[in-house]
């Protein structure tokens, strides 16, 4: 290597580190504090003499690990995933079947399995996993981008998962699946009238889906049409839930002075109810400030994708951007009774190893995007 | 030099990105507006809501009200007793740790490891609640426990208020007075639907027997309820609101003379013993008031028993036995009051115009029913007859044959009106549970009996207290007692008053008149001085010898019942009923007595022993004057 070229990549680097989106950290760095101060109150149980600290540290371990592998995927060429692709695409197919064979039993499903004494949900990584999958397959299309065989390929690649996530049972993945694969053919440039037509089709297929649920998903579907309904049984949570945002009003009870959280009337608070300690313990300010964060969070990862180099990371920030706005709306939405009971996490704020490390390996993979929209010129 | 926002090719997507973007802030803008409308246009709605499922309104229970004899002494009163519980949601979940800590319970309390097992795998309600292991644990076993919560999770003691029984010593000996004082039991689940509406809790326990029982609502007071935050499990976490203070219930004060009781009922022991029977009663009133002093009916009960939780089996042998401990037999259970009944008799024929005070009449050792076929005849009692004989003579050598003719005389509706008119076939009110009615002879009666009017014969015998005629010792004795007090029937009080927690007087209830007497004052008068004469020229035996301050009056009974022996002869319930005037005929007496013996078949009367004895015993006599032989079983 001469002494030009060596002095050319240190430039070349030294750019591309200039591009990196800092915007985009300040929010996940916000949301991350959020979300750790939150699930510090969540836990915080003075009656019950928990001080909520050892989940606390847990996090903070987590999110260390998710930073971390946040700057190995920011300095990384996201073209190099292009080459892992089938063996990636392999490996979530594997861990799928694995977590269906050996997880341990969380609320009656098979999300999780243990390595070292952390439980690791595979359905998280999956999610980011199949982005990049899902990502290759359509920047390979090329020209062909508008033929419906590029549907009908994404489709098919994420079929497979999104059935192995289903049987988990765990069908707020498999619905997240499915809004990334539409978010993703959609900003990709898949045909218009083809997506048109599958949507048509989905929503007249709807009525069988909701008839293959499991009662208790069926029952908690239908919570948010009437709560009134069962408010002891299948709704109690969203009833619950329901009071203590109403209960939040314009500024909130107070960082761990809820009454409804405190109390334990919330009994899944630090999971994907987190937010209804948002709504009752900050008010509506609180939300607000939190909605805004993901607002402006949805907005960098758009932007990224549109500012992108190619075809391949604009597809991977399509696929993030879906995943969040879908998880985003359907959480908050199930907690203020618009929309049914999924159990769908509400990104950076669930409490959740595997959810944060996933989320950070993503949006590292999005500053690699952007680091790499300059295109050095020979 | 490239440029950092060219793109190589500009990418046709880019359209789609700016539709994304728009629903992205549509969603937004969406979740925006309904949690501004959950919080800040509905949030008070919801905040209310929120409050009404935390909340919970906890009644306060209010201190049963204690109970006190005639002289203030305590019969009722509220011990604490320490009760071993489970939380079922706080016991270890790992079986190991969950036996230790139970052993260590079962160790502590006393109740056997199995027992707790037992209760914890047979308790079907929600795992937080607080599920009695063990009743009455001791109060050091109670600390202990208490000092080693730390390491008994899930295991914690209660403190209750028990009720306790106690004689005229103060020792918790229930038996004394259970007919009268009675004694609280639980609430059942049949009870607790109407019950709900007047405040008992599904665990309360409410007034069983006696004044417990009729006093119910003083007694009880009125529970009072406070504002508790709870969490989702449902335990409290703190109060927030008093809502209302409980009112504590009402001491009261019994009439009855506590150690008077003692006395009546060891004389009355003595003598049912004696005679090898059972059953019993007697009853001491004042006549100027109705106050009851003393109130026996044997065999008793132990209401102790029942205050701690009585077992299936004492409860089964209670119920098995014939002669019946649950039931006062001085109201619930009704007899033929025999000779006694000439007092009405007696007083109706002088009334009514059938017999002058002085007119004389011839008895018969068999008296011929008027319009009975010839050779039908009701016998006197010693079988002979006693010659002619005016009505107080007649009254006091209880001459049968006398009394046929004047209940013929005065026709069975002035008879029986006269009985009623006396307190006889209607309760006398007194507030004790379970009091009985009686039978007075009257027309409807034969017709109850599908027979147009009574017989004479029926009608000859009820005036000699026999056949229609069936009452209560109580009703008896409260019928003399208005002859004694000038002619007025008393309505008999069992609760003097209410009293301060150390059971001075601080209210007394008033006396009640039930009705005066229609009767002359002469005629009452002549019916006294009969009472006296049966004692001192009657057949009523050495009684007349005890030295007494005052002129004792009464009279003896003889009732058969039931069916003939091998011998052909009834077996009978003997009486006695007396009453202490300052001198012959006065209307001053304070204390009037009853006994009663139930199928005592001796050769005396047994009821008049057992209440001489008790006049030896209650005046202090040195003087014994009891005939043992006469009342000894054959």
């Amino acid at each position: 290597m001469t002494a030009a070229t060596a002095t050319f990549v240190e430039m070349t680097r030294a750019r591309r580190w200039r591009a990196f989106d800092r915007q985009l950290l300040v929010y996940l760095l916000l949301l991350i504090g959020f979300g750790v101060v939150m699930g510090y109150s969540a836990n915080y149980q003075a009656i019950a003499g928990q001080s909520g600290l050892s989940q606390t540290v847990k996090s903070l371990i987590w999110i260390a690990v998710g930073l971390i592998l946040f700057s190995v995927a920011a300095s990384i060429d996201y073209h190099w995933l292009q080459t892992f692709a089938t063996p990636i695409y392999l490996v979530v197919l594997g861990l799928l079947l694995a977590t269906g064979l050996i997880g341990t039993n969380l609320f009656g499903a098979q999300m999780s399995i243990s390595v070292i004494g952390l439980d690791f949900q595979f359905s998280e990584i999956s999610k980011v996993l199949m982005i990049v999958v899902l990502a290759t397959f359509l920047a390979s299309r090329g020209e062909r981008v508008g033929r419906l065989s590029t549907i009908a390929g994404a489709a098919l690649l994420i079929v497979v998962p999104t059935f192995l996530v289903y049987r988990q049972p765990d069908l707020g993945t498999a619905l997240v699946f499915v809004a990334i694969l539409f978010g993703m053919l959609f900003m990709s440039g898949a045909g218009i009238g083809w997506l048109a037509l599958l949507s048509g089709a989905a929503v007249a297929l709807a009525p069988f889906a909701v008839g293959a649920l499991q009662e208790y998903q069926r029952q908690r579907l239908f919570c948010f049409l009437n709560p009134a309904t069962d408010p002891q049984g299948a709704c109690y949570q969203l009833v619950q839930a329901l009071n203590a945002v109403g209960s939040g009003g314009l500024l909130g009870q107070g960082l761990t002075a809820g009454r409804q959280n405190q109390l334990g009337f919330l009994p899944v608070q630090s999971t994907d109810f987190i937010f209804t300690v948002v709504a009752e313990e900050l008010g509506f300010v609180g939300g607000a400030v939190l909605l805004a964060l993901f607002g402006l969070l949805i907005w960098r990862v758009l932007r990224i994708g549109w500012g992108a180099r190619d075809p391949l990371g604009s597809a991977v920030a399509a696929g993030l951007a879906s995943m969040l706005l879908f998880q985003i709306a359907v959480n908050i939405g199930m907690v203020t009774g618009i929309m049914p009971v999924t159990g769908i996490p509400l990104p950076f704020i669930t409490y959740g190893g595997s959810s944060t490390i996933s989320l950070l390996f993503g949006m590292g993979i999005l500053q690699s995007v952007r680091m790499h929209a300059w295109k050095p010129t020979f | 030099m490239a440029d950092l926002d060219a793109k190589a090719t500009p990418l046709p997507s880019r359209a789609r990105f700016v539709a994304a973007s728009v629903a992205a802030v549509l969603v937004f803008g969406v979740l925006g507006g309904r949690l501004f409308q959950l919080q800040v246009v509905d949030g008070a709605r919801y905040a209310a809501r929120a409050e009404a499922a935390r909340t919970v309104e906890v009644p306060i229970r209010a201190p049963r009200g204690l109970l006190f004899d005639r002289e203030g002494r305590p019969l009722a009163v509220n011990t604490p007793s320490w009760t071993l519980y489970a939380r079922p949601a706080d016991l270890p979940t790992i079986e190991s740790t969950r036996s230790a800590v139970l052993a260590r319970a079962a160790q502590l309390s006393g109740v056997p490891v199995s027992v707790l097992r037992q209760r914890l795998a047979a308790f079907s309600g929600s795992p937080f609640d607080l599920l009695p292991l063990g009743h009455d644990i001791s109060r050091d076993a109670a600390l202990l426990i208490g000092e080693e919560q730390e390491q008994l999770p899930g295991i914690t003691v209660g403190a209750e208020a028990t009720r306790q029984y106690l004689d005229e010593t103060g020792a918790p000996n229930g038996e004394l007075l259970s007919h009268l004082v009675g004694y609280t039991g639980p609430v059942s689940r049949g009870e607790l639907a109407d019950l709900t509406a007047l405040g008992y809790l599904r665990d309360d326990s409410i007034g069983r027997d006696g004044v417990e029982s009729s006093f119910e609502a003083a007694l009880r007071g009125t529970y009072g309820s406070e504002l508790l935050e709870r969490d989702a499990a449902g335990r409290p976490v703190k109060v927030l609101q008093r809502l209302s203070d409980p009112v504590p219930g009402k001491n009261l004060m019994l009439t009855v003379d506590a150690r008077m009781q003692r006395i009546a009922t060891e004389t009355l022991e003595w003598g049912l013993k004696a005679a090898g029977v059972a059953q019993g009663v007697t009853i001491i009133m004042n006549p100027q008031t109705g106050e009851i002093l003393a109130m026996v009916s044997l065999p008793t009960y132990d209401n102790n028993k029942f205050a701690a939780g009585i077992s299936t089996t004492d409860f089964a042998a209670y119920l098995a036995d014939p002669t019946k401990p649950l039931r006062n037999h001085a109201i619930a259970d009704i007899y033929p009051p025999g000779s006694t009944f000439k007092l009405v008799t007696g007083l109706a024929a002088l009334e009514e115009g059938v017999t002058t005070v002085s007119q004389r009449w011839p008895t018969y050792a068999c008296y011929q029913i008027p319009d009975a076929p010839k050779g039908q005849c009701l016998f006197d009692w010693n079988h002979r007859g006693f010659g002619p004989l005016s009505i107080v003579d007649a009254y006091a050598k209880s001459s049968d044959t006398f009394f046929y003719q004047m209940a013929v005389g005065l026709g069975v509706d002035r008879l029986g009106s006269w009985a009623q008119e006396l307190g006889f076939g209607e309760r006398s009110g007194i507030r004790l549970p379970g009091e009985a009615a009686g039978t007075v002879i009257s027309k409807a009666w034969a017709q109850s009996q599908g027979r147009p009017d009574v017989f004479t014969g029926e009608l000859a015998q009820a005036g000699i207290g026999q056949n229609a005629i069936a009452v209560t010792p109580l009703q008896l004795l409260d019928a003399y007692a208005a002859v004694a007090n000038g002619g007025h029937l008393m309505r008999p009080m069992i609760v003097r008053g209410e009293t301060d927690a150390n059971g001075n007087l601080i209210q007394s209830y008033a006396p009640e008149v039930i009705r005066d007497l229609p009767a002359s004052a002469e005629d009452l008068r002549i019916m006294r001085i009969g009472t006296r004469e049966v004692i001192t020229t009657g057949h009523a035996g050495n009684i007349r010898d005890l030295r007494l301050p005052a002129a004792l009056s009464g009279k003896t009974g003889t009732a058969e019942f039931g069916t003939p022996s091998a011998q052909g002869v009834l077996p009978f319930h003997s009486w006695f009923v007396a009453y202490l005037p300052s001198k012959p005929g006065a209307t001053d007496a304070t204390l009037a007595i009853i006994t009663f013996t139930y199928s005592a078949v001796v050769r005396g009367n047994l009821s008049l022993e057992v209440v001489k004895y008790f006049l030896q015993q209650y005046f202090g006599l040195s003087q014994d004057l009891r005939r043992e032989s006469q009342v000894t079983a054959n």
